[in-house]
């Protein structure tokens, strides 16, 4: 469905259930998703995902219902079900009523039609090179392709009506020396709107190359180390930061280590929410959120100092505050959560990787990261977490060997405060608690960062 | 009033037929082919503060449809289950087969079985769907006043309920034709307190968020009895705001029933799953260190340690039936007395190692293909109570409930994080200790296993979030598990790194 179908459809339901105070935010996707592994294509699928979420408002007692079934019909239940449960719920305090028509959203494309036309065979013919380069280069594939085709709309009895249409495609490939069994692993990812822009190419060749430099990794003690992270390394390190940090309930709670006006990491960090920009490469996101607020640039970490939160509509009521558009369908599909849909960390001046490299005389670069947690102690975001498909050994500015992967334990902003370079390019990564968003990161030198856990041995050395 | 379309349990006579027409369209153009029909209904509530933060109620229904064609697969699926719908998502699906097909080396093995016939529903005492609204919101605003009560330094409370009613029909070329319907239910409160430092801490009951899980009815919510532990928690948050650190060293390690489940989940479930052995996982999950040359060879743990694969476990998360490839649930052992013997399988994955799939197939909805998903994967217990084994402890640290995870791309190493410790001293719980962690390589950790609790102390745990595959899959699975000790684990604290 398209977004001006389904806002048509949002309408029609809520003038057909009758109700003084109701909000329906419907959003359909269509994803064509062709995953590969050990050099196959094993999984391809089609999957349709629609889903309506209503909330009806009686006074300040809200309840909320949803269907997948995108029918008018289903819709209006689903607003009768919300509406015979609000009388019987508590008053939720700071509730300020369904958005109005507001500001309006940014002007941002966001589709390609080749993404959206995208059919088996196109995805298919594009990974057949990709599985013969990298089984030509002694290797096994894996990863995925996907093109996506995503519509959302919101109405309110109140006069809201927004449509939006998006397409994403990605492409993550990896070069391994076994299929499952560990060893060297080379990564390559890339995102963009158009599926005919994803540098599939470019990055077969960079997991291959990662893939080739990993072999025979020697061990590591664990301690303080200089790290250059990639922006997929740094790109889970800041969702997790937007979980633990950016949220209004989590400020509210007291488990956030955001403290407005004060300087809380180091002075070449930036970090803003922006679902607004209008381009292909670095805008994802649909602009405006599940209450149809207008998505707003926030610059939530200014050079190091705290500036501002995220708020959807009832905790900005509360906090006396404007709700940023940050508004999410929370854990499996239920309401509550606020976060963001489009994060973007600033670069620095660096030209490349290389030009971060050749500031470390004895540290490592890290290609990705695998199972961060930063649950430990949100106050000071502290995270856990392992390297992944690609640990390498610097000495004096060079790539000097593969490690074994090791775990990192140390506080992200901290460590940030001991970043004394970042690339200028930035590269667009997919989320991935929830689809359709992205971090958009740079490559970055930190100082003296802590790996408690001694590289990965062998297989053979443990069992 | 509208025609009520929230849980429309099974199918109508038409979609019946439409169902076994689209099916009829397959045979001859598939070598297999199945169609998954799911209906869901679900209900989820949380109060925070004593507001109400969720109150949401939610159903989806639709079908999977999933063809083999000559040699690999193909996946489509609908909401709609008009026969046209159908028709044209089997024709999709077929299609995706056909075209994945030059990219793949060999047909893929999928050996012959027999068909599937009957019904499994879980047993549920009292409806919870059929509880009222304010019933179920005055059962959570209880604990939450009794955690709040007192003020300062508690900064927050919040309860949750969450049911699900889940009907799956599975009809497949080869004949077979099951219904089963599903009552998953879970239940639990948290606390935060707020020290003058900024620093809060958590404790959970009765583990944490998305692990106390089951299947069955309202009567189980009634055995958790929140308000009845809600001062305990409340009391241990405030008092871990002055603890002392737990110390860095290399200790004795109780851990209790709960965190033995996520240490079962994370470092036994996950890489006795054969796709991620064989490396169909990469696109996400990761590889698994136990490879099958290793089977019936490699001494996983010490020979106290029995963990079984049991999808027929009462009350289980992963309990069924039959899974979603019309496999029987049955009870496999993966570690039989140290030694690890077996996975957990599909048909397919099964076949490549020459063995029978051990059915583990399953699809979190109609709109995602099965994966290899843990069922109840559990500790069998041995003998004696939790004080006993503290009786037993010389010195040691008692860990409990889990507070974050996190362990590599083959399950080896591992740290965890738990929301409160004791030391413990000659047999004596002896203090409180704050933010815990542990870490280990899974192997070692499972060997130096000397002691497991009797079946006293042994519950079965859920876990309704448990994630895999790419597009990521949310799965309900379930461990049995009792407290274990663990000898010379390096343990220490989340608070300096």
């Amino acid at each position: 469905m398209t977004g001006a179908e389904l806002l048509a459809l949002c309408r029609d339901a809520l003038a057909r259930a009758g109700e003084a105070h109701a909000e329906v935010y419907a959003t359909h996707r269509a994803r064509g998703c062709a995953r590969f592994a050990g050099g196959e294509l094993g999984q391809h699928m089609e999957l349709d995902e629609p889903l309506a979420t209503v909330r009806v408002a009686r006074g300040k007692r809200v309840a909320e219902a949803q269907t997948s079934q995108l029918e008018v019909a289903a819709i209006v239940d689903a607003i009768a079900r919300a509406a015979a449960a609000a009388p019987l719920l508590p008053e939720s305090e700071g509730f300020p009523g369904f958005a109005g028509a507001g500001e309006p959203t940014a002007a941002a494309s966001r589709f390609a039609k080749d993404t959206a036309d995208a059919t088996p065979e196109t995805r298919a013919e594009l990974l057949a090179p990709v599985l013969a380069r990298v089984r030509d280069a002694g290797l096994f594939a894996a990863g995925m392709l996907e093109s996506a085709r995503g519509a959302a709309a919101v109405a309110t009895t109140e006069g809201c009506a927004r449509s939006h249409d998006d397409t994403i495609a990605s492409f993550k490939v990896w070069a391994l020396e076994t299929p499952g069994a560990g060893g060297a692993a080379g990564y390559g990812g890339h995102m963009h709107q158009s599926l005919a822009a994803l540098a599939i190419e470019r990055e077969t060749e960079r997991a291959i190359r990662m893939g080739t430099l990993g072999k025979n990794p020697i061990e590591l003690d664990a301690g303080h180390y200089d790290v250059v992270m990639e922006p997929a390394a740094m790109a889970e390190l800041l969702e997790w930061l937007s979980q633990i940090a950016f949220g209004a309930p989590e400020f509210e709670q007291g488990g956030s280590p955001m403290k407005l006006g004060e300087r809380i990491t180091g002075e070449r960090v930036t970090i803003r929410e922006d679902a607004t920009l209008d381009d292909p490469a670095f805008g994802f996101g649909v602009p405006f959120d599940r209450e149809g607020t207008a998505r707003r640039p926030v610059t939530l970490i200014d050079h190091g100092v705290a500036r501002a939160i995220l708020y959807d509509r009832t905790y900005a009521a509360r906090s006396g505050a404007a709700s940023t558009g940050s508004a999410q369908l929370g854990e499996a599909g239920g309401a509550g959560a606020i976060g963001s849909a489009s994060l973007h960390m600033d670069g620095g001046d660096a030209a490349s990787v290389d030009d971060l490299l050749a500031g470390i005389d004895r540290g490592l670069y890290v290609c990705r990261l695998h199972y961060v947690n930063g649950f430990l102690e949100t106050p000071r975001a502290v995270m856990t977490g392992l390297t992944r498909d690609g640990c390498f050994l610097v000495e004096r500015g060079k790539i000097a060997r593969a490690v074994g992967n090791m775990r990192f334990t140390d506080s992200l902003l901290e460590g940030l405060a001991r970043c004394d370079a970042m690339t200028r390019d930035r590269s667009a990564i997919p989320t991935w608690w929830t689809d359709g968003g992205s971090v958009v990161a740079p490559a970055v030198r930190m100082r003296g960062f802590f790996f408690n856990g001694r590289s990965q041995r062998a297989l053979a050395s443990i069992v | 009033m509208p025609r009520m379309l929230w849980f429309v349990p099974m199918l109508t006579r038409e979609e019946e037929a439409a169902l076994r027409a689209t099916l009829g369209r397959l045979r001859g153009r598939a070598r297999y082919a199945e169609l998954r029909f799911v209906s869901e209904r679900n209900e989820r509530l949380r109060v925070r503060d004593g507001r109400p933060e969720q109150a949401s109620t939610g159903g989806t229904r639709g079908v999977g449809i999933r063809v083999l064609g000559e040699k690999t697969w193909g996946f489509a699926c609908t909401p709609d289950v008009s026969e046209a719908a159908l028709a044209a998502a089997a024709d999709r699906a077929a299609r995706i087969a056909a075209a994945s097909a030059p990219l793949a080396r060999a047909p893929a093995a999928f050996p012959e079985a027999a068909a599937a016939r009957g019904t499994y529903e879980t047993r549920v005492l009292r409806d919870p769907f059929a509880i009222p609204l304010d019933e179920k919101m005055a059962a959570l605003d209880a604990p939450v006043r009794e955690l709040l009560r007192g003020g300062k330094p508690v900064s927050s409370a919040s309860a949750w309920m969450e049911w699900v009613r889940l009907e799956k029909r599975l009809l497949t070329t080869e004949g077979t034709d099951t219904t089963q319907r599903f009552t998953y239910g879970g239940a639990g409160m948290e606390v935060h307190a707020l020290g003058d430092d900024g620093v809060s801490q958590r404790r959970s009951y009765p583990t944490w968020q998305g692990s106390e899980g089951f299947q069955g009815g309202w009567e189980k919510l009634d055995a958790l009895d929140l308000v009845g532990h809600a001062p305990e928690i409340r009391d241990e948050a405030v008092a871990l705001l002055t603890a002392p650190a737990c110390p860095e060293g290399t200790r004795d390690l109780i851990l209790d029933a709960s965190q033995v489940a996520l240490q079962i989940h994370e470092s036994c479930g996950h890489p006795t799953e054969l796709d991620r052995a064989l490396g169909s996982e990469i696109s996400l999950a990761g590889g698994s260190f136990l490879q099958p040359r290793m089977l019936g060879k490699l001494r996983y743990g010490s020979d106290l340690v029995t963990l079984v694969a049991d999808s027929t476990s009462e009350g289980g998360m992963g309990t069924f039936g039959w899974d979603d490839e019309a496999v029987a649930a049955g009870r496999h052992p993966l570690v039989e007395r140290g030694t690890f013997v077996d996975y957990l399988s599909s048909r397919e994955t099964a076949a490549a190692l020459g063995r029978p799939s051990t059915g583990t197939m399953r699809a979190d909805g109609w709109n995602r293909p099965p994966l290899i998903r843990m069922v109840n994967v559990s500790l069998e217990p041995k003998k004696g109570s939790l004080d006993d084994l503290l009786a037993d402890t010389k010195d040691g640290i008692y860990m409990l409930v889990d507070k974050s995870w996190s362990i590599d791309d083959l399950r080896l190493n591992f740290q965890f994080s738990c929301e409160a410790a004791w030391e413990i001293k000659n047999g004596k719980k002896t203090r409180l200790l704050r933010d815990p962690r542990y870490t280990g390589i899974t192997p070692e950790f499972w060997r130096s296993c000397d002691a497991i609790c009797g079946p006293d102390e042994w519950r079965l745990f859920g876990i309704s979030t448990c994630g895999k595959g790419d597009p990521m899959q949310i799965m309900q699975v379930g461990h049995g598990a009792a407290p274990a000790r663990f000898r010379a684990v390096s343990v220490g604290n989340t608070g300096r790194a």
